[in-house]
Order: structure tokens, then C-alpha cells, then sequence
């Protein structure tokens, strides 16, 4: 396309940073959903804390429930679908119909797991089609910039992420990388200071992850 | 034909789950919320033969060419009304004129690029014409896409089959805003994500090429429209597909409430640099009153005998009328001029006596503001209904005409259907569903 509206190049970006907030949240809630079943009932206490939102839940199934499903919960995975699906929606002559059909195919999935009583089936399909909707944006978008705005907001997502998650200094290491190489190759701003302090963080031994996720949100400059 | 239109019917879940899959939604409001809805697809396609769409196409073709004389003559020289062809009542006292566009030529005399005529078949299997939309007229997507998704979805209907093929709309569209682009981007200006016809727009947008920008992507700087990037450089404008109305298309000239136009967007069209699709000021020509005198604009500007017909149509602002009005009440149906989307349509038989007697006193009262047309028995199209059966229901459709350095008649249309057994109303809007249409080769 050429030529981005600053409202696309932010809708862009939150594209990218809600799809991977999707796409991360609901592995590690798979996981959370597991553990649930039969060792520890209450696992999600530690997933609020560790995501840092409020645990606003009264059990184990009320967890699954509002947690996932819930779209007055701004912290659900599907308020964060709906997020990347509302960013998408406006961008069908930017992204096109076939990358966007993958969200739109993500949110059904959603709302087929909502009314399923094993829901982690439908879930992974969420999960297939984000993968899939990244493979598209990567094959499809010709326009370079285009592309590599979503990217950085996925990168930017996943930091702040594995952060909270405290991911091993190998990971963190790796995805701060990537983000590194990919923002140059957009046109958008950046604070290449800010940049040059998240890759000394995460080179240390000790990793300062509450210094990561207050810094990496700070990094683009939309 | 038979057998491969049952293979298309087989296959009807598959081309809703990849309607679904797109995002093929129009957007309403209920109870002041907003709601995505998927437009009901109806598999059974409306066939019209080589022959008679010739014949259609040359009518539409003629139909469009009069409306834009007509347009180019209303805001300049009034050939029309000097000689009493037209009331003057019918042009000043209509919402649809508009005194700002007096004089303004557009970018290659063109007024109405993209036409979207309503007709219905009867009976008799003549077509009418039942409305002209020549402001903002949509639908072009949907049988667009959706023949797409039926060549996908069932190879073996089309396989050996000749129809004309419909997807070259947007290539009609690109060469429709080239043809009239003075030098700059072409765009396609969307009031946003929460308009009907959204849907339309970005996809539009994609086909042709066409930057889909919100009024607060364009800016007027000197006597030029820009396009401002995310990095505050400006592209100049050439050409705005605009799916907004006049209304709301630039505060300073038209309603000054609007937020979503562009302030000087209007001066800088009228300096001729940059071309609006469809030009402002074109309600003049598909108000429901003057629907009436278009056979008689086709007599006048071009000196031929109207190819296609109008609905038989009485103005209750003329006596003679009125009095025919009057004494046959109970078989016509009523227009209210200033309505649209299939609102303002009232049949005088479904009316009780109280609001007979209410609705009498208001035509009475101001008999400019309605029509009257004799119900005419159109051509039932069988849909699938609920239970999977076949069964008839009211279809009109829509054809498109895009005027670039002639006239292109899309060879498709948009044939909208009421999905209610006993209702003559067919807009999405009101529940009504879509069918593609093909045009056969042969």
C-alpha cells in the first residue's frame, strides 16, 4: 500500500501486540487449566499474581469462565481477542481478507469454546489460527512496513510477557534480539536508548524483570 | 443447469461458513447499540440471460446518461425547467438540491460515477424501474465476493458453464476513479468501522488499490486534499471515493456539526483539484418526485424513447393524480420522497381505517412529499428457507453503472430478497437477505 495513516500505524501495532497477548496468555492458561484439574485447585491465585491482574475470582470454574471467556473482563483472553479483532477489522485493505479471515476465525473458535464443556479443544484452534494469521501476514502483506510494525508490536507484547512471566535470561535474550533487528526495518520511532538499556537487562545474571516490562512498553514511540 | 445448480445448493453451509470466515457483515443499530450481522446468503442464484441483459444494459446505460445531463443541466443552465419539462418545485423545495454545488462543473462533467438503479421483474417478465441511487449507492461487494466463494466452494457448477464473470468490479471502480483523477492518490473516505456498509469499504479498498482513510487522515492545505502519514508527510489527494453523505462531508460548507468530514474538502473539489465520487449535490436526481420525470429527461436530453420503464407512477402534486390517487387508494403503495432503506413505504391495503384516515390528510396536506406506484406483481426467486425448503419470495435488483470515459454496466448485480413470505421489502436493513445474479455469456 505504500503509505500508512498514523491510525493504521497504530492499529498496526496493537494488532501485533494483542494477537500475541492471545497467543501467550492462552498457552500459559492451558497450563494453568491443567494443573487445576487435579493437583491444585486454586493454581490461578499464581497466574493473577504472576500476569499481575487482579484475582477478581471466586473459584476454579468462575476462573476458567470470566478468565477466558468473559467479555467484560478487561483482562480476559477474549477482551484481548476482540481487541486484535477490532484492530484487524480495520485494516482488511492493509493486511487483506485472507490474513484477516484468521482472527476472524480465532474469535469463532473462541466462542465455540465458550459454550464447550471442554473447552481446551477449542482454544487450541484459537491458538492454530493466530499461528496462522502471522504465517499469512508474513507470506501476504507485501508492503515491508506493514508487516514489520505488527511484528514489533508482537515482539513488544511477548517481552513484556515472558517478563512478567520471568522467562529464563535465554529467552529473554533471544526475543529482545529480534525486536532489535525488526525496528529498524520500520518506519516508526523508537527510543534507541531505551532499546540499548532493555538489551543490557537482559544480558545480566540477575534479571531486573519489573525493569523490562516498565521498559519495553516505552521503547516505540506511536 | 438443473443439476449443477444442485451441486451450488450442496455446498450452501460451505459458502456461509466462508461468507462467515470473511468477515461478508453489515453493521445496524438496535436500541442505540451497534450489532455486526452476517448478511443472509441466498445459493439460488437470479439468472438473466445474454439477450435480456443487453437489453437491460442498454437501458441503464441510456437511464444513466439522461440522470447526468439532467444533473449537469440542474446546476447549470436549467434547460430542464425553462422549459417546463420539470417543475422548479420538484428541484428547490426536495432535501436532495443543493445550492453550494450551483455552477460547479466536476472533473470531466461526470456527476454520478456510481449508479445503483433498482429494478423488479413482473410478471410479464418486463423489468421496471423502481428507484435511482446515485448519492451514495451500495451492495456491489456482496454478490462480489460471494461468487468467489461459490466458485470455491462448488467448482462443478461453474465448470462448463457460461457466466459473465463479476469480478472485475473493482478493476470498473479503479478505472472509474482514473478517469476522473485530476493527479494524486485515490482514496476511499469511510464515515468508520460502525457504518452499515463498512464491510464494503475495506474491502473495496482492497480490491482496487484505494487508500481507505477516515476524515482525519485527509487535510486541506492551500487549494489541495493530503494525505497525512503516520510520519506527518503529506501525499496529495486526487480522487475520494467518498462513503459519506453531503451532509457530513466537510463542516464548513455543508452541516457544520459533522466530525467526520474534512473541513475545505468542498473548496478544494471545486476548484477542480480533486475529484469527489459521487459528485455532492446528485440527491437532486434520485429523489423519489423526481423519479417520476426520468422517461421525460431521457425524451428531452437525449431525444429517445426510455428503454426501460418506471414503475407506474402517480404524483399526487399534480390534480389529475391526485384525484387517481384518491379514488384508487387501496391498490397503490406510498412513498414518502424523503425516505430510504425501504422505510416510508406504506401499502394502502395493510392500513387500517384510523391510519388510512391520518395518512389521507397528511397527502392531502402535502402531496410533494409522496408518490404513489400501482403494486406491481414482480417475479417471485425462490429461496431456501428455514427448513430447507424451496419456497418464493420478493427479489428486486440492483444493477451498478460506472461512468467513466463511457458507460460500464457491471454485468452482475446486487438481487436483494425479503426472507418474509408476506413482505415486499427487501433491505438488509430490515432482514432481508442477498443473491448473487448471473448474467449468462450465451
Amino acid at each position: 500500500m505504500g503509505v500508512i495513516s498514523i491510525e493504521h500505524t497504530d492499529r498496526l501495532y496493537w494488532l501485533g501486540r494483542y494477537t500475541e497477548r492471545v497467543y501467550t496468555t492462552n498457552r500459559f492458561f492451558a497450563e494453568c487449566y491443567d494443573t487445576m484439574l487435579d493437583q491444585l485447585r486454586e493454581a490461578y491465585d499464581d497466574f493473577c499474581r504472576r500476569l499481575e491482574i487482579p484475582n477478581i475470582y471466586t473459584s476454579s470454574k468462575d476462573f476458567v469462565r470470566r478468565y477466558c471467556f468473559d467479555s467484560e473482563d478487561t483482562n480476559s483472553i477474549f477482551s484481548n481477542l476482540l481487541r486484535a479483532y477490532d484492530n484487524a477489522v480495520v485494516l482488511r485493505e492493509a493486511i487483506g481478507s485472507e490474513t484477516l479471515s484468521y482472527v476472524q476465525l480465532a474469535l469463532y473458535a473462541m466462542q465455540r469454546a465458550r459454550l464447550s464443556d471442554a473447552p481446551m479443544l477449542e482454544l487450541q484452534k484459537v491458538n492454530d489460527n493466530i499461528v496462522a494469521f502471522w504465517g499469512m501476514a508474513d507470506d501476504r502483506i507485501l508492503d515491508e512496513n506493514t508487516r514489520n510494525i505488527i511484528k514489533v508490536g508482537k515482539r513488544v507484547e511477548r517481552i513484556d510477557l515472558y517478563a512478567r512471566l520471568h522467562f529464563s535470561g535465554a529467552d529473554m535474550s533471544r526475543e529482545v534480539s529480534r525486536l532489535t533487528g525488526r525496528l529498524p526495518r520500520t518506519q516508526v520511532k523508537y527510543d534507541a536508548a531505551r532499546l540499548a538499556a532493555l538489551r543490557e537487562l537482559v544480558q545480566k545474571e540477575q534479571i531486573d524483570y519489573p525493569a523490562i516490562v516498565q521498559l519495553v512498553g516505552a521503547v516505540v514511540q506511536l | 443447469m438443473e443439476e449443477r445448480e444442485l451441486d451450488l445448493y450442496r455446498h450452501t453451509d460451505a459458502v456461509n461458513e466462508l461468507l462467515a470466515r470473511y468477515g461478508v457483515k453489515f453493521g445496524i443499530y438496535k436500541n442505540n447499540e451497534f450489532k455486526e450481522q452476517l448478511f443472509p446468503f441466498g445459493p439460488i442464484p437470479r439468472i438473466i440471460s445474454a439477450q435480456e441483459f443487453a437489453v437491460l444494459e442498454e437501458g441503464l446505460k441510456q437511464r444513466v446518461t439522461a440522470l447526468n445531463l439532467f444533473l449537469k443541466d440542474i446546476y447549470g443552465e436549467k434547460h430542464i425547467l425553462r422549459d417546463k419539462v420539470v417543475p422548479e418545485e420538484f428541484i428547490y423545495a426536495g432535501s436532495g438540491y443543493a445550492a453550494l454545488c450551483e455552477g460547479v462543473l466536476p472533473a470531466q462533467g461526470v456527476y454520478s460515477h456510481i449508479s445503483g438503479i433498482d429494478l423488479v421483474q413482473g410478471k410479464n417478465g418486463e423489468w421496471y424501474i423502481l428507484e435511482d441511487n446515485l448519492r451514495v449507492p451500495s451492495g456491489a461487494s456482496y454478490p462480489l465476493i460471494a461468487r468467489s466463494l461459490c466458485r470455491q466452494s462448488s467448482p462443478a457448477t461453474f465448470r462448463g458453464l457460461q457466466i459473465d464473470d463479476n469480478r472485475n468490479y473493482a478493476e470498473l471502480l479503479r478505472r472509474t476513479m482514473d478517469y476522473v483523477n485530476p493527479g494524486g492518490l485515490p482514496v476511499i473516505l469511510t464515515p468508520g468501522r460502525y457504518n452499515a456498509a463498512y464491510f464494503e469499504h475495506s474491502y473495496l479498498a482492497e480490491l482496487t488499490g484505494a487508500v481507505l482513510v477516515s476524515g482525519s487522515d485527509l487535510v486541506v492545505e492551500g487549494d489541495y486534499l493530503y494525505f497525512k502519514d503516520y510520519s506527518g508527510r503529506k501525499e496529495r489527494v486526487g480522487v475520494v471515493y467518498r462513503r459519506i453523505s453531503d451532509d457530513y462531508l466537510d463542516p464548513m460548507n455543508f452541516l457544520p456539526e459533522s466530525v467526520i468530514g474534512i473541513p475545505h474538502i468542498y473548496d478544494v473539489y471545486r476548484k477542480g483539484n480533486v475529484a469527489l465520487m459521487n459528485a455532492p449535490g446528485n440527491g437532486v436526481a434520485d429523489d423519489k418526485g423526481i423519479y417520476y420525470f426520468v422517461p421525460k429527461m431521457i425524451q428531452y436530453y437525449l431525444n429517445e424513447t426510455p428503454k426501460l420503464q418506471n414503475a407506474p407512477t402517480y404524483l399526487p402534486y399534480y390534480p389529475e393524480d391526485m384525484d387517481f390517487v384518491l379514488q384508487n387508494f387501496d391498490r397503490l403503495v406510498l412513498k414518502d420522497v424523503a425516505e430510504a432503506g425501504g422505510y416510508g413505504v406504506v401499502f394502502a391495503d395493510r392500513m387500517t381505517r384510523e391510519e388510512k384516515e391520518r395518512f389521507l390528510a397528511m397527502l392531502r396536506a402535502e402531496p410533494r412529499r409522496f408518490i404513489a406506484q400501482e403494486v406491481i406483481d414482480f417475479q417471485d426467486i425462490d429461496i431456501f428457507d428455514e427448513t430447507g425448503a424451496r419456497a418464493p419470495r420478493k427479489a428486486d435488483l440492483r444493477a451498478f453503472v460506472l461512468m467513466a470515459d463511457e458507460p460500464l454496466v457491471w454485468h452482475s448485480g446486487l438481487t436483494r430478497f425479503s426472507r418474509n413470505p408476506d413482505s415486499f421489502i427487501v433491505n438488509s436493513s430490515q432482514g432481508g437477505g442477498f443473491k448473487d445474479t448471473w448474467v449468462l455469456s450465451r
